[in-house]
């Protein structure tokens, strides 16, 4: 659409904002839109990317994070294939060509029947620790992660977790990369070990957080 | 539909004021707050409060409960009744190290029930000097009203960075 005709108006453009879209548009006026969080749409969980275990999966690498303040990481049927292990992230600064692996601060509540305690880190190779399991348990969880593309900001992160043990198994925390850089690609994973085939992870950008 | 977020109202701060107040709440679904990159000064904690017709509600009636965790040091539990607000919801650094923000979800219940108590449940995460800072836990405001609406203030100043949504889980 040309521009002196832009949403089909003449001269004055109407302001375009969340809820309050008018005039026509074209699909390149509405991509436009969208990606300055201006196109009225709902269902502002977006789902970027979902990827399940095989046998021995150690890690799963999500390489694109599309471009969201908030990301939100959802793990679901996670079994250890032989040792005790535990749910993290990393981050990567070069698109997941590598990890970084050090400088991890992490403080969280591990809640449990016998011997609930905290558990805490300021130099750490992971982010977490988010669900203990073993070959014979299984957890779930979640994390909420802040900040990754900002440059000139902390990657935080808060999460919560479930597990399955000899009696029922929780935690939650928070964490933070202290380094203010962007972090463009995230990577699920473990402290140790590998998972059996059938784990879930998710991972979701929140729009306009 | 099921299992979406529906953004009610949002607030990008990039000059300094005094609270973010995010209204739009009418129905009695759960909603959730999203905050994130939030700057505030030296010795400020992050609070909210509710808003009843757009404006917030400072009447002692806040009890809250929180963990405290911390990278550096032993854990703590907080908690209070009778308050003016929900509290350190967030509980921010009083240093101002350049990348240090404050950042946390929070999901909003029965508030636009006028027959029920507002309840909250949050986590945030933000840094301390030597190590991360979180705060878990849950709060409820004992007036049965209906509630439209949030306000987040920094106790200790202005906030001057962050960005504030308000959804509606559906």
């Amino acid at each position: 659409m040309a521009d002196d005709l832009k949403y089909g108006y003449k001269g004055a453009e109407p302001t375009q904002s969340f809820g309050n879209n008018t005039g026509v548009f074209d699909p390149n006026d509405i991509n436009n839109l969208i990606a300055d969080n201006k196109w009225t749409t709902f269902g502002q969980l977006e789902l970027i990317e979902t990827q399940t275990s095989t046998n021995g999966t150690s890690a799963f690498n999500f390489l694109n994070l599309g471009s969201y303040n908030v990301h939100f990481v959802t793990f679901t049927n996670c079994k250890a294939t032989s040792a005790e292990t535990n749910m993290a992230l990393r981050f990567s600064n070069n698109g997941g060509t590598s990890w970084i692996a050090t400088g991890y601060q992490f403080a969280y509540w591990f809640g449990r029947n016998v011997n609930p305690l905290e558990q805490k880190s300021t130099n750490s190779a992971f982010l977490g620790y988010a669900g203990q399991i073993t070959s014979s348990t299984v957890c779930g969880g979640y994390f909420y992660v802040y900040n990754l593309l900002d440059s000139s900001k902390y990657s935080f992160a808060s999460y919560q977790s479930e597990a399955t043990s000899n009696t029922t198994q929780y935690s939650f925390g928070s964490g933070v990369l202290p380094t203010a850089e962007t972090h463009n690609a995230l990577q699920v994973t473990m402290n140790t070990d590998s998972l059996v085939a059938g784990a879930v992870v998710s991972l979701y950008g929140i729009r306009y957080s | 539909m099921a299992g979406q977020l529906i953004q009610v109202a949002t607030n990008t701060v990039t000059s300094a004021v005094a609270s973010v107040t995010l209204t739009g709440i009418d129905s009695d679904d759960v909603y959730m707050l999203s905050a994130s990159g939030i700057v505030v000064p030296a010795s400020s904690d992050g609070q909210l409060r509710v808003t009843v017709g757009g404006t917030a509600d400072t009447t002692a009636n806040y009890d809250v409960a929180y963990k405290g965790l911390r990278a550096d040091t032993t854990f703590s539990n907080i908690s209070s009744t009778n308050g003016t607000s929900f509290g350190q919801v967030f509980q921010w650094s009083t240093y101002t190290t350049s990348g240090i923000t404050g950042n946390g979800i929070v999901y909003l219940y029965n508030f636009n029930n006028a027959s029920e108590y507002s309840f909250i449940t949050n986590e945030s995460s933000t840094q301390w000097q030597n190590g991360v800072l979180g705060m878990q836990g849950g709060g409820v405001h004992t007036v049965a009203q209906a509630c439209n609406g949030i306000q987040w203030f920094g106790s200790g100043g202005n906030i001057t960075a962050g960005t504030f949504t308000l959804y509606k889980v559906v």
